[in-house]
């Protein structure tokens, strides 16, 4: 059984349906859950955590109903995209709070240790009402995973960080999920969700639009050609014979050593284009592949 | 941190009570004691007392009858609802305001412990800021022991049930003042004057009753015997709160 | 890039039409003021408060005016129903807690709201200056506080008239519409500065909701408590907030009865006297305190 799943899950609001018949399972590991604003991602993460209901269909986490379930919160930790923090408590007590209430024996350890995770001062006595919006999203963090959860949902945790405090988050998600835990990251910040790991998830107007390696959504997405820029001496010869293999469908000359490669069968031209290159005389100085990161995946599939 | 097991914890796994109960607690205590509120609801307190002192000194009718009438009208028509409704609407409705009750709320543990950690610590600032300076401004007033013991005792019932449920509209929605002063004014202030069976369903009645049975002065609600005097309001609480553990079990959180 | 060549600015187009000017911007908020107060555009729930108070304030206008059509057509019993009957001023005895409701939350929802999210910064980036936002504001607000003090008895008058039970002559009409017309602005202007000027205190509604409720029933219980209990002078009246408005009204309309019998020694003039500086020291208030107030466009 997936550590997730999702079947046939449907929620509306009045008459407006924010996730339509989805479903979909997950394992242990990093997923990013992707989609636009207003795609219903948040939607999607608050019937994981049991905040909301679903109008149809079933969640199941660990294998139990979060929404009705309250011992599942035990191994569940949860980073919610409001801003909201206790603002009289500090750091540590906030955090030491989350660490009792979920049954610790010694909550304010774990606590100092949740803090040092995320970098920040577990003696600072300053209240987070007081903290930047950085610090206040490093809390958030702290406190979910205070009493290490099996499970994390993370709700744009990356918002408000500076690029070296995303670095460091981005590098923790990571640790968490080859120590065997199954995380599940929504975000909109696509070059970083790249780092995360390839696996997504992609909602796009309530729907699931897309799901797995997105290298491998990228082989599936047939009726758009990949563009692959080949570096050599001789472009002119090395289009004609990548036509005349018939892997290309359409070759464009980018300056005196480039040609732009279009091409359906990824996999076809990259077994073709040596021997090509062999038989016309050109020598490879580079083969890159332009249109194959999460970006261009995503905007294929948000823009379908 | 340490990889989990997946296995170290058991399904009905439930954080320790007691503990639990505490630190909600003292963190609503916290939340709610702020110096605007306190300064405020002390202010009138003292504004109790200090006209309790007025009339004591040189009040015009008996000390029994000018502490009821003090009793009544400023602190059991206005000042106990009013302090009542401004914390314990806050208790569980600035978290979902915010959205922090989530931070509660996704805990192993059952859902009356929040509840009941909330209503308490509502209970505990309403409880002082409103018993004591009435009960001393009755005793300033000229009142005997039995009324001071009953405005004591009147004070304490009100604030026992108009916490419960002023708490438990905190939770149910977003507007719980306007809808809380609607009911003292509309209801409480009007509606229960015009029939026996009205004034039954407002909590000022009963609080009036217990006054009026010490006092022996006639009050416009008093229409309730002891021990319904107390018992309903104690009912009215216990209701209220199981009412907001059912909200929390099935209310979506912000 | 050939000559005929031309980027298209989809996304930015220069709005051509006729500007309104400050009348047009007044106009505008004025508007938008009856419309948020009275939850229009917005879900069921934000409805329900308002038009629960309208209707409150209307109900017994309705039945009163149905309990005199009864009596007119049963002379048996004429003179028992109207003798149940409220007089205009009487009428407000009836109906205060429902424009106390309304006053209550009508005065925070406007302005508190604004300065809190920083909508107030956006109007006095348009042609709106503070004196102008405020003057839509206040408008509106007593637009809003007529609605339940004025249209309830101009409802009585005009049913009752036109029932035959009202006013008998013209000349009798214009006199009791024009004191129906000054009572209601009395009480409208009055509990609508009050509240404008508790509400420019605080940024959280909540907290002007429940001073406004404090300081009308506080003033009036703690008056009532020292002229009756504590040998104080009557003229402690004049510091009810919550009756001064109401009692003025039975001056106006000339009746012998008082809304409380705290009231019955105090002089028509210290009344009006103080019904006006009241209201203007309270409206007063709020130019100074919008005046001085920092905002960030």
């Amino acid at each position: 059984m997936s550590v997730i799943e999702l079947r046939s899950v449907s929620k509306w609001f009045g008459s407006v349906v924010a996730v339509s018949d989805v479903s979909f399972s997950i394992d242990r590991g990093v997923t990013a859950l992707l989609g636009p604003n207003g795609a219903g991602k948040s939607t999607v993460l608050r019937m994981l955590c049991g905040l909301t209901r679903p109008s149809d269909g079933s969640v199941r986490v660990l294998g139990g109903d979060p929404a009705t379930d309250p011992a599942l919160a035990r191994r569940i930790g949860i980073v919610p995209q409001q801003e909201g923090l206790f603002d009289k408590l500090t750091a540590v007590e906030f955090v030491t709070l989350a660490g009792t209430l979920q049954g610790l024996d010694d909550p304010g350890a774990a606590a100092r240790r949740a803090l040092e995770v995320v970098e920040l001062d577990h003696a600072d006595t300053r209240a987070v009402g007081g903290y930047s919006k950085g610090m206040r999203q490093r809390v958030k963090v702290a406190q979910a995973l205070v009493h290490d959860p099996d499970v994390v949902f993370l709700d744009e945790p990356l918002t408000g960080l500076d690029p070296r405090q995303r670095k460091h988050m981005i590098e923790l998600f990571g640790r968490l999920g080859d120590e065997g835990r199954c995380v599940l990251v929504s975000s909109h910040v696509l070059d970083e969700v790249e780092r995360f790991g390839s696996r997504i998830l992609v909602i796009v107007q309530g729907r699931l639009a897309a799901e797995g390696d997105f290298h491998a959504i990228r082989d599936l997405m047939d009726d758009r050609p990949h563009r692959i820029r080949v570096e050599t001496d001789r472009p002119r010869q090395l289009a004609a014979g990548l036509l005349a293999e018939g892997v290309a469908l359409g070759v464009r000359l980018d300056g005196p050593q480039a040609v732009l490669v279009d091409t359906v069968d990824a996999a076809a031209f990259r077994h073709a284009v040596g021997p090509v290159a062999v038989a016309t005389g050109a020598r490879l100085l580079a083969v890159a592949p332009l249109d194959d990161d999460l970006d261009s995946v995503f905007r294929y599939l948000v823009g379908r | 941190m340490t990889a989990p097991t997946g296995t170290d914890v058991d399904r009905g796994f439930r954080a320790p009570i007691g503990r639990s109960w505490l630190a909600i607690y003292r963190l609503q205590l916290r939340l709610l004691v702020t110096w605007g509120r306190l300064v405020t609801m002390l202010g009138l307190g003292a504004l109790a007392v200090i006209i309790g002192a007025a009339l004591g000194s040189g009040g015009r009718g008996t000390g029994t009858e000018n502490a009821t009438e003090l009793v009544a009208l400023y602190g059991l028509l206005l000042l106990l609802p009013v302090a009542s409704l401004v914390f314990a609407s806050s208790a569980l409705g600035d978290p979902r305001e915010d959205g922090t009750l989530v931070y509660l709320w996704m805990r192993p543990l059952p859902r009356w412990v929040t509840a009941l950690a909330s209503w308490a610590a509502a209970l505990t600032i309403t409880l002082p800021i409103t018993v004591v300076p009435l009960t001393l401004a009755a005793a300033l007033a000229g009142a005997p022991s039995d009324l001071v013991v009953a405005t004591a005792l009147a004070t304490g019932v009100g604030a026992v049930a108009y916490t419960a449920v002023f708490g438990a509209l905190g939770l149910r929605t977003r507007r719980s003042l306007l809808w809380g002063l609607l009911y003292l004014f509309i209801w409480e202030g009007f509606v229960a004057n015009a029939s026996d069976q009205a004034a039954q369903l407002a909590i000022l009645a009963y609080t009036q009753s217990l006054l009026s049975a010490a006092s022996g002065q006639p009050l416009d609600l008093a229409v309730v015997v002891a021990p319904w005097s107390w018992i309903v309001p104690l009912l009215v609480a216990a209701v209220a709160l199981v009412y907001t553990v059912h909200r929390l079990r099935v209310q979506e959180v912000p | 890039m050939t000559a005929a060549a031309r980027i298209h600015d989809r996304g930015y187009s220069r709005y051509t039409d006729e500007r309104t000017g400050t009348g047009g911007a007044v106009r505008s908020l004025y508007r938008q003021t009856l419309q948020q107060a009275l939850g229009f555009r917005r879900s069921v729930w934000q409805k329900i408060l308002p038009f629960l108070s309208i209707v409150l304030a209307y109900l017994p206008a309705i039945a009163f005016v149905g309990m005199a059509a009864f009596a007119n057509t049963q002379p048996r019993v004429a003179a028992q129903v109207q003798e149940l009957l409220p007089t205009y001023a009487e009428y407000y005895g009836f109906v205060y807690a429902a424009i106390l409701v309304f006053v209550a939350f009508v005065a925070p929802e406007l302005l508190c709201a604004d300065r809190r999210t920083g909508m107030l910064g956006l109007y006095l980036a348009s042609p709106l200056t503070r004196g102008t936002y405020l003057l839509a504001r206040g408008a509106g607000t007593l637009t809003l506080l007529l609605l339940v003090t004025l249209g309830p008895p101009l409802l009585m008058l005009v049913a009752n008239t036109l029932n035959g039970t009202g006013p008998t002559s013209i000349g009798e009409f214009l006199t009791t519409l024009g004191q129906v017309l000054v009572s209601g602005v009395v009480i409208g202007a009055f509990y609508g500065a009050l509240s404008l000027a508790v509400a420019s205190l605080t940024t959280r509604r909540a907290f002007a909701t429940v001073g406004i409720v404090f300081i009308l029933f506080g003033s009036s219980v703690l008056t009532q408590l020292l002229i009756r209990r504590a040998r104080f002078s009557q003229d402690l009246f004049l510091a009810n907030l919550l009756l001064l408005p109401l009692e003025l009204v039975f001056r106006i309309f000339g009746e012998s009865g008082h809304i409380n019998r705290t009231a019955s020694e105090a002089q028509t003039l210290p009344l009006a006297l103080a019904w006006a500086g009241w209201t203007g020291g309270c409206a007063l208030l709020v130019w100074l305190r919008y005046r001085r107030l920092e905002v960030t466009r």
